[in-house]
């Protein structure tokens, strides 16, 4: 049988940077294909020069047979293939439908609106999917969102639809209907190819491309290969996936948050009496899709947004719609989920990112200067302790990869705080190698008495991690569970908002 | 093969100087067809811009002076743009430190000498600073957009001062012009230079460059300034006050503009009037601009500017060239110094078409 696509010893540079170094695959009609590989392995630069994103240097790109030159996205849309991009593309502010029929032939001066519905309706019936065609894209959760980029492609009859990371905001829930539509499409002749880090999707494929540093390590069939082999291919090491966690009681009660209740820049409640405590020496995950409060969470307690009710209490010290620099004093750090939003000045170097929050105390100070010497001195020990990947310590921040960054925010935070660390999504768009190193580094927090308490989406890094799992939807704690024989199955029933009977037992 | 430009990494130091050198020469060779058009000799002109400006001491002099509010202005646009904060208002804070400086000098008695200099001087300060501040303020406060505060600030303090000077107390009986009685000469800001009229000023504003500099780059204050341009959110979620830093900055940057108002009333007009400022305030937002918001660059470009003043004057009277000219060649330089500017952020290839 002829490939749907076959890419050929494609090269493509940023700058002095090989993004991908003479990859080749091929992708069959009716095939799952997965692209694997760490953060910077150059799955979506090959993937964007499929879409006709990016223009390769050198190599062919064959559709049935024939070189093809994709010279834009609409030039890949014409040989039947689409992209689901990892963040949404889509106007907020209009309906279903018109996100559908924008920029594509349907899109006459005189909009054919009936036409574009039919055809859309009928697309809807064949998979099965029920959405309002009418709904604004600012109403629909985000499951359905990413359902309308799939639609969109499916309109424009793509025969190969790219989906990069598409489970990242999903429930386990729609992930497992995602797939599901995945195999309805395959059924159908269409071809799939899945960008993604996470292994249990990985093995759902039919194929597995693994690429390293823009090469390619090999194509091999997923029903031949295991988990831990695809690791050994994607990282060229043996990885341990789960960090070990040691026995360890935890002490008294150190940070206690009781009613807490807040608004999000729109006036909207987004946390709705939220309870939580957290132990001197324990791990507290905090389990659910992101966009749930997670966000106003951590922002409330950091004193960045205000608490309309209730009480934050550190180390008995109530510090309720407390100042961030004071807060910060209390001795509570923060690692945020947006890395280059909340965390670091992209534009600072990295030096001064490392003292950002210490700028004004010594020894980085002294009589209202900076202290030149002692920053570079310890810039120099964090770089080397966190092993972070930078030319030198006054390299700029923004150039740094997403894990370099991370470990950036994470030395800073680990210098900084004393008491209690938050994390919001950690470990996100991060790989393996890096996650097990800062797992390891909190677990190494926990023995130092400190209270943890992070939010991720992963559920087993939480579990894996974590003493205690609380799930979190829609501004509400839906239940605690110590890790222990916790189920997964029911901590992802109550993430998509199920009530599930009957209730957990409160612990300790 | 095809031409593509593509972003550099980093900046790259070699083009920059490049850059310069390149403008000034395409600059040079657009002027002189300009020139040519009006039927000038191009080699005189250019040679009574250059003899203009700083031909001897007394044409140094003159452009050193044109060139210190000019270097106010720019070190005071560039403290408010490093925040990020774009404060088109130094011309105002210009007028509201000079405002107070007389004030200041009314009050402490004309009679008093040159020891009441600094106090003049820290009344300029203050004056500037409270009218950048209260736009710093607004903005902080109720989210005030400060490009609309600032522009619209500068309307009110002009006007304010017309009423001062037209048919209020400051107003000289004795003469035709809306302007105050003239300074007493005892409080004229000294000469620096023999053989010409270079006032102190001019030291002052070096030395306030060189000021600005140290504070944005080794000081909590400076570097807290720079993270609260360069990302707010962050600065907040590690306990910056971004407001009050917002604050700040206009303060000094309306100070710094304030000073500017101070040099030309004790240095150059010896009076309050209208026409102590050419627009100072807002060729020190292109100054600092066309500086990449460096105070020490902020010098030479002012310098520059105030050659340009100066020698333009010279070569109108030299060579009979309509005074719109020296206007127009300062536009051109302007325009290939900025269009220059993008040789430093990005680089021209020949590449393969695939």
């Amino acid at each position: 049988m002829q490939p749907y696509l076959k890419v050929e010893n494609v090269t493509k540079h940023f700058h002095q940077i090989v993004a991908n170094d003479n990859v080749s695959f091929d992708v069959m009609p009716s095939e799952i294909h997965c692209l694997l590989g760490e953060n910077g392995a150059g799955k979506s630069t090959i993937a964007q020069c499929i879409y006709g994103f990016y223009h390769p240097e050198e190599g062919t790109i064959y559709v049935k047979g024939e070189p093809v030159s994709l010279t834009s996205p609409a030039a890949a849309i014409a040989v039947g293939i689409g992209m689901v991009h990892q963040h949404f593309v889509l106007v907020e502010s209009m309906s279903v439908l018109e996100n559908i029929v924008i920029g594509t032939e349907a899109a006459t001066p005189i909009l054919d609106f009936k036409s574009a519905e039919a055809k859309i309706r009928t697309i809807c019936e064949f998979y099965d999917v029920d959405i309002d065609l009418h709904a604004k894209i600012w109403q629909l959760p985000v499951g359905k969102q990413q359902w309308v980029e799939i639609l969109k492609a499916l309109f424009l009859n793509v025969r190969l639809l790219i989906m990069d990371e598409p489970t990242a905001v999903l429930t386990p829930q729609e992930s497992k209907r995602l797939f599901q539509i995945f195999h309805e499409m395959t059924s159908d002749g269409m071809s799939i190819i899945l960008i993604s880090h996470k292994m249990d999707e990985v093995m759902q494929s039919d194929r597995v491309t693994v690429l390293r540093r823009g090469k390619n390590v090999g194509t091999v069939t997923t029903a031949d290969t295991s988990k831990s082999e695809l690791t050994n291919m994607m990282v060229g090491r043996e990885v341990e996936l789960h960090v070990k966690r040691d026995a360890h009681e935890h002490g008294g009660e150190l940070l206690k948050i009781k009613g807490l209740r807040a608004k999000n820049d729109f006036g909207t409640e987004k946390l709705s009496s939220i309870d939580i405590t957290v132990h001197r020496g324990e791990i507290v995950g905090i389990a659910g899709v992101a966009g749930n409060g997670q966000g106003e969470l951590f922002e409330t307690l950091m004193g960045v947004r205000k608490a309309t009710a209730g009480s934050v209490i550190l180390d008995g010290e109530d510090i309720t719609n407390s100042s961030p620099s004071n807060v910060q004093k209390q001795g509570m750090g923060y690692i945020p989920d947006d890395r280059f939003s909340a965390g670091l000045v992209g534009d600072f170097d990295v030096q001064s990112n490392l003292i950002l929050g210490a700028h004004r105390e010594a020894p980085f100070a002294r009589g209202g200067f900076l202290n030149f010497s002692k920053i570079k001195e310890f810039a120099g020990k964090a770089i080397d302790e966190f092993e972070i990947k930078t030319p030198s310590e006054t390299t700029i921040s923004r150039t740094l990869s997403g894990g370099n960054a991370q470990k950036v925010i994470v030395a800073r935070e680990f210098a900084q705080a004393s008491k209690v660390l938050l994390a919001n999504q950690p470990s996100r768009g991060l790989d393996v190698a890096v996650i097990e190193y800062m797992h390891e580094r909190i677990l190494e927090k926990r023995r130092a008495e400190f209270g943890v308490l992070m939010a991720s989406e992963e559920l087993e890094e939480l579990l894996s991690l974590c003493d205690r799992v609380l799930v979190m939807f829609k501004g509400r704690i839906m239940g605690d569970f110590p890790t222990e024989g916790a189920e997964i199955e029911t901590i992802g029933l109550l993430m998509a908002g199920q009530d599930v009977a009957p209730k957990q037992p409160e612990p300790v | 093969m095809a031409l593509t430009v593509e972003k550099r990494l980093t900046p790259s130091k070699k083009w920059m100087v490049l850059s310069i050198f390149i403008a000034l020469g395409a600059s040079a060779i657009v002027s002189a067809i300009l020139l040519k058009f009006t039927g000038a000799d191009v080699g005189m002109a250019y040679a009574a811009l250059f003899d203009g400006a700083f031909g001897d001491t007394r044409a140094i002099g003159k452009t050193l002076i044109k060139a210190t509010p000019i270097i106010l202005t720019g070190i005071a646009v560039t403290v408010a743009f490093r925040a990020k904060i774009w404060n088109i208002g130094a011309e105002g804070q210009l007028f509201a430190g000079a405002l107070a400086s007389y004030w200041a000098y009314l009050l402490l008695g004309p009679g008093a000498g040159v020891y009441i200099l600094p106090l003049i001087f820290l009344a300029g300060f203050i004056g500037g600073g409270l009218y950048g501040g209260l736009a710093g303020f607004l903005r902080s406060r109720f989210r005030i957009n400060e490009v609309l505060t600032t522009v619209m600030l500068n309307y009110v303090i002009i006007f304010f001062m017309s009423f001062m000077l037209v048919s209020g107390p400051w107003r000289d009986p004795s003469s035709h012009f809306a302007q105050t009685p003239r300074i007493d000469k005892s409080v004229w800001l000294p000469k620096i230079m023999d053989g010409s009229k270079l006032h102190i000023g001019f030291l002052i504003a070096v030395v306030c460059a060189i000021a600005v500099y140290v504070m944005l780059t080794r000081s909590s204050l400076g570097y807290e300034i720079r993270a609260v341009g360069h990302n707010p959110r962050a600065s907040k979620f590690k306990g910056i006050n971004v407001g009050k830093t917002a604050i700040l900055a206009m303060c000094i940057s309306g100070g710094l503009a304030g000073l500017a108002g101070v040099t030309e009333v004790f240095g150059v007009a010896y009076r309050l009037k209208g026409e102590i400022s050419h627009g100072y305030g807002f060729t020190g937002i292109i100054v600092a601009v066309l500086a990449v918001l460096n105070p020490l660059a902020v010098i030479f470009v002012a310098v520059f500017f105030g050659a340009f003043a100066v020698g333009g004057v010279v070569m109108q009277v030299a060579t009979g060239v309509p005074s719109v000219i020296t206007s127009a060649i300062e536009a051109i330089i302007l325009l290939f110094f900025l269009a220059a500017g993008t040789l430093t952020h990005f680089q021209i290839v020949w590449k393969d078409k695939t």
